[in-house]
């Protein structure tokens, strides 16, 4: 029997997402609770409404179908009654055999510009058999993950095992911080690193810069230092933080409280990595 | 950028100081009331007209300008008066405004020649013209060949005029140039661009419009690189002549014909695959490249040609200039389009020296009287004109017969229609048509080709909706025939979940779904196979496309709603894209969509169009990635392509507020305007359009 996996977006044509041109899929579910994250629908691993209020005619007739008003059982009748689609359902299951059939389509076109397909999320290790799964039936693809690090070793090691690069993002290099502002220790994280490194594999590491939070000169000569001596390290990427991140909270009935200023201007400053010969950049 | 071009962006395009010469507007039919009172035939008039044009004209120059002129006679006046052109209208069909239009003139055969040695040439072949008055043929040629004199004359007339009022503001150089040309062929790349400015500012003031420049990189090379090779220009100072030159398209460009506002044609060709199959891409193409990317204007709107070696960093280049949100490159594939001309009947040379027309039919420059966009039909029509028979059918495919009897009714009238077609005379045009001169024969009687070209629009709203039938009526049986027919003439009210369905639901072209894209297939060879072996009555064929041009608005608002949830006039697709409201699974799937049809035989013209998101085009390595993907298309067989880098947030911003947004520049259907001079019906659309935006 395939496993059968969460999946909230499949986006065609990434450039961001590792090398070549992609396909990523993102797979739902986070261990990690950032308190910049703009993607929230991506949290919980358990399919949800969401619903876009720009744009709503307020013609009432999501509220007219509904049978189970106050207990939503993800029926979908209000998705199907909105003229405008504003309200989606956000998390499809499928399983490994379907999601491969899909990915496989496109596979000669993608090969043949140098790309591939690339797990996002979420954290895609927090479905790591369905993960698994994919990556072993999509052999005949370049094979990419974007992952926070946050797994079991491992886990992780297995997952590894099936790829052909990897995009890991370190957030914070001290253990507090990174518990105060990610909800989790970066332990773990850190061991994964060294797998990482240590499997050869050509990695990049990508650092969400949020201002006050870790744009400091100390965190990036930290991170650095983690990442000296790592022939298979690509290039360190800075993506500055977006205002834009709270924009999808309301959408799943959350409300965005950032705990930081927006509007400080991030410290991108990349020569703390280039000074241990890292090439980095801000995207 | 030179700060001497600054100033140039700053007078011309910011301060727009050229306004401030021009005459008011006047009533476009004074002079045809005089020339209906005088009996003059039209070749007279047209002749009249250009002389009225330019003896109004106030020649201005400014004391640093390199390529003068600039319009103030605001009005170009019409030769025929509105009764007159009525009862023209019944005798012809009349295509636009029935002016000659939409064509490439091989302006080297101005150029280089220059006014002098064309006087020689028209007066050799007068003198082996009897001058017996009985010979009716003799003597029109004679009429014809005397009123080509009179138009060299009346331009160089204009030409002496400016020559002496550079002089009087102290312009010497510029003085110079006009003393040289147009009486002799251009000497070096300067006097090139100032000959092609003049011709190209007479073209506009005789009415004719859609005055594409073509090949400028090719016709224009020899002075580029001659001087590069004699030191008398060099890269930089090169460059600096061309953005001068770009900047003078757009002096004058609100008063040029067109639908819209910046619908004027004035587009461009650069590279293309040489008759050996080499490379034609040059250091003059590149340069044209950059003064685009550097200057950010509307014109010239540049198209380049491509096959299956142009490297990617070619299309990387086009990409950066995608980036400036202009709505151009548009990439034309040699490989397709070469062999369709062939195909078409054109010869070899000739196939290999196309261009792009004022949007993008494929055309020939010297040779075509083509009028590549004679008509358009409506595949969304067809489609609904068919629907009352729906329940009479017991399988789709008999209802796709239908469907295709309907596509080839439709092609047969919109031939039949594009009769004994009349357009005035152009004889600035015609001197620099091949034999124009010889058979002394205007070109408005056709020329070398004398094809037409048909557009076909609402092709994504035809396959939807025949997939959508196919799905719910024959294979599910989700409603009837009947059940389908009355939500269509209800606009689908009371019925909104059905609709919702078929907007959000079923299956779509552009998804790579090859039960969907099939139908897309049979459909336009359907339309090729209407239009194959008839000839028009100019001796000419049809040609078939899949360009939409205002089509797409007008055919619109005619059509009432479509089983493929399309409401009751809501907009078709523009040109050869995927319907509006539709939720696709991404590029890559579109142009794998678009790549099935047999596009070699419906080769008239009309881009795959995609909008593609602005961050795509944030660094090096996304800007290569977008290329790669143009180039995709192309290497799967792709016609023609145009990518915009779009953010619908800036459109919708710039809808509200407008004074925030003048010089915001989009693409339209074949052409680029500023957003806030178009109508509200097409900038909605275009914000529609960009909620596709990948």
């Amino acid at each position: 029997m395939s496993k059968e996996g969460i999946i909230f977006d499949i986006k065609e044509f990434a450039v961001f997402d590792g090398p070549g041109i992609r396909t990523t899929v993102f797979l739902k579910g986070c261990p990690l609770r950032c308190k910049w994250c703009h993607n929230p629908e991506g949290l919980s691993v358990n399919p949800q409404l969401m619903i876009s209020k720009n744009g709503c005619v307020g013609c009432g007739r999501c509220r007219e179908v509904c049978t189970h008003l106050g207990n939503c059982v993800l029926c979908g009748d209000c998705v199907k009654a909105c003229p405008n689609r504003l309200i989606k359902l956000c998390g499809d299951r499928m399983t490994a055999e379907i999601l491969a059939e899909r990915l496989l389509r496109d596979a000669d076109y993608l090969n043949r510009q140098g790309g591939g397909v690339t797990f996002s999320g979420g954290e895609p290790t927090m479905q790591s058999e369905f993960l698994l799964e994919c990556l072993k039936r999509l052999k005949s693809m370049h094979r990419t993950i974007e992952t926070c690090g946050y797994c079991q070793t491992d886990v992780f090691a297995r997952i590894l095992e099936e790829l052909d690069y990897v995009i890991m993002d370190i957030k914070l290099a001290d253990r507090e911080q990174h518990k105060l502002y990610t909800g989790v220790d970066n332990s773990l994280i850190l061991d994964n690193l060294e797998q990482v490194k240590r499997s050869g594999k050509p990695f990049r590491i990508r650092i969400p810069v949020i201002p006050g939070v870790n744009d400091s000169e100390e965190n990036y000569r930290q991170t650095a230092a983690l990442l000296s001596g790592a022939g298979n390290l690509e290039m360190v990427e800075l993506l500055p933080y977006h205002k834009t991140a709270g924009a999808k909270y309301e959408m799943v009935g959350r409300t965005y409280r950032p705990e930081f200023d927006i509007n400080q201007v991030p410290n991108l400053d990349t020569e703390a990595f280039s000074q241990v010969g890292i090439e980095c950049r801000t995207m | 950028m030179t700060t001497y071009i600054e100033k140039l962006l700053d007078r011309f395009i910011v301060e727009k100081e050229q306004k401030q010469y021009r005459e008011a507007p006047a009533d476009k039919y004074r002079e045809a009331v005089r020339y209906e009172k005088e009996a003059l035939t039209d070749l007279q008039r047209t002749v009249r007209r250009l002389a009225y044009m330019l003896k109004h004209e106030k020649p201005v120059v400014y004391p640093d300008e390199k390529i003068v002129l600039l319009r103030t006679v605001t009005t170009v006046p019409e030769i025929f008066t509105e009764r007159e052109f009525e009862g023209i209208k019944k005798e012809h069909y009349i295509h636009e405004q029935g002016k000659v239009c939409n064509i490439n003139p091989a302006y080297d055969m101005l150029i280089a020649a220059g006014f002098d040695k064309k006087r020689e040439e028209i007066k050799g072949v007068l003198q082996v013209l009897t001058d017996d008055a009985e010979d009716v043929e003799s003597s029109e040629k004679r009429e014809y060949l005397n009123a080509l004199l009179e138009v060299l004359d009346l331009i160089t007339e204009f030409a002496d005029r400016y020559r002496k009022e550079a002089e009087r503001v102290g312009n010497t150089e510029a003085a110079e140039v006009l003393s040289r040309i147009p009486a002799k062929g251009a000497e070096n790349f300067r006097e090139a661009l100032q000959f092609l400015r003049l011709v190209h500012y007479c073209l506009w003031s005789s009415f004719n419009y859609h005055n594409t420049f073509g090949r400028f990189d090719q016709y224009m090379y020899s002075y580029y690189i001659n001087d590069i090779e004699n030191g008398i220009l060099d890269k930089e100072t090169a460059l600096e002549l061309i953005e001068e030159f770009f900047i003078s398209c757009n002096k004058d460009s609100d008063l040029y014909t067109g639908m819209q506002q910046g619908d004027n044609g004035q587009s461009m060709v650069l590279g293309g695959l040489n008759i050996d199959g080499t490379e034609s891409y040059n250091d003059l193409s590149d340069l044209c490249l950059q003064a685009s990317l550097e200057l950010k204007l509307i014109d010239p709107k540049i198209n380049l040609r491509v096959n299956k070696n142009t490297p990617v960093e070619m299309y990387e280049k086009g990409t950066m200039l995608t980036k400036q949100g202009l709505g151009f490159p548009q990439y034309a594939n040699d490989d397709v389009i070469i062999p369709a001309l062939k195909r078409w009947g054109y010869e070899e040379q000739d196939a290999y020296n196309y261009v792009v027309a004022a949007c993008w039919e494929f055309i020939i420059p010297g040779r075509g009287m083509d009028i590549p966009n004679v008509n358009g039909l409506s595949f969304a029509h067809a489609v609904i004109s068919s629907m009352e028979k729906l329940p009479q059918c017991t399988a789709f495919e008999e209802f796709l017969e239908i469907v295709k009897a309907a596509v080839s009714e439709q092609a047969v009238e919109l031939m039949e229609s594009a009769k004994n077609v009349y357009m005035e005379p152009a004889p600035l045009m015609s001197l620099m048509m091949e034999g124009s001169i010889g058979r002394a024969q205007d070109v408005s009687k056709g020329n070398k080709y004398n094809n037409y070209g048909i557009h076909g629009t609402g092709l994504s709203t035809a396959v939807d909706s025949l997939a959508a039938i196919e799905k719910y009526v024959f294979k599910e049986r989700a409603f009837t025939a009947e059940e389908l027919l009355t939500m269509l003439d209800h606009d689908f009210a009371g019925k909104e979940e059905v609709q919702n369905m078929l907007r959000f639901e079923a299956p779509k072209m552009g998804n790579d779904d090859d039960a969907v894209d099939g139908i897309a297939v049979k459909l336009l060879d359907w339309f090729a196979d209407s239009l194959e072996g008839v000839h028009n009555d100019r001796g000419g064929i049809f040609r078939a496309g899949t360009g939409s041009a205002m089509y797409y608005i007008w055919h619109a608002r005619a059509e009432v709603p479509t089983a493929d949830g399309r409401r009751r006039g809501e907009a078709l697709a523009c040109n050869y894209s995927p319907s509006l409201f539709t939720r696709l699974n991404g590029p890559i799937s579109i142009i794998k969509s678009f790549s099935k049809p047999h596009l070699m035989r419906v080769a008239n013209g009309g881009p795959l169009t995609i909008e593609l998101h602005d961050t795509l085009f944030r660094n090096e390595d996304s800007i290569r990635k977008v290329a790669m993907f143009v180039k995709s298309f192309m290497d799967m067989g792709g016609h023609q392509m145009q990518i915009n880098a779009v953010n619908r947030d800036k459109m919708k911003d710039a809808k509200a507020h407008p004074e925030n947004y003048r010089n915001l520049i989009v693409r339209v259907w074949g052409w680029s305007g500023y957003f806030v001079e178009l109508d509200e019906v097409y900038q909605d659309h275009i914000i529609e359009r960009m909620e596709l935006g990948m």
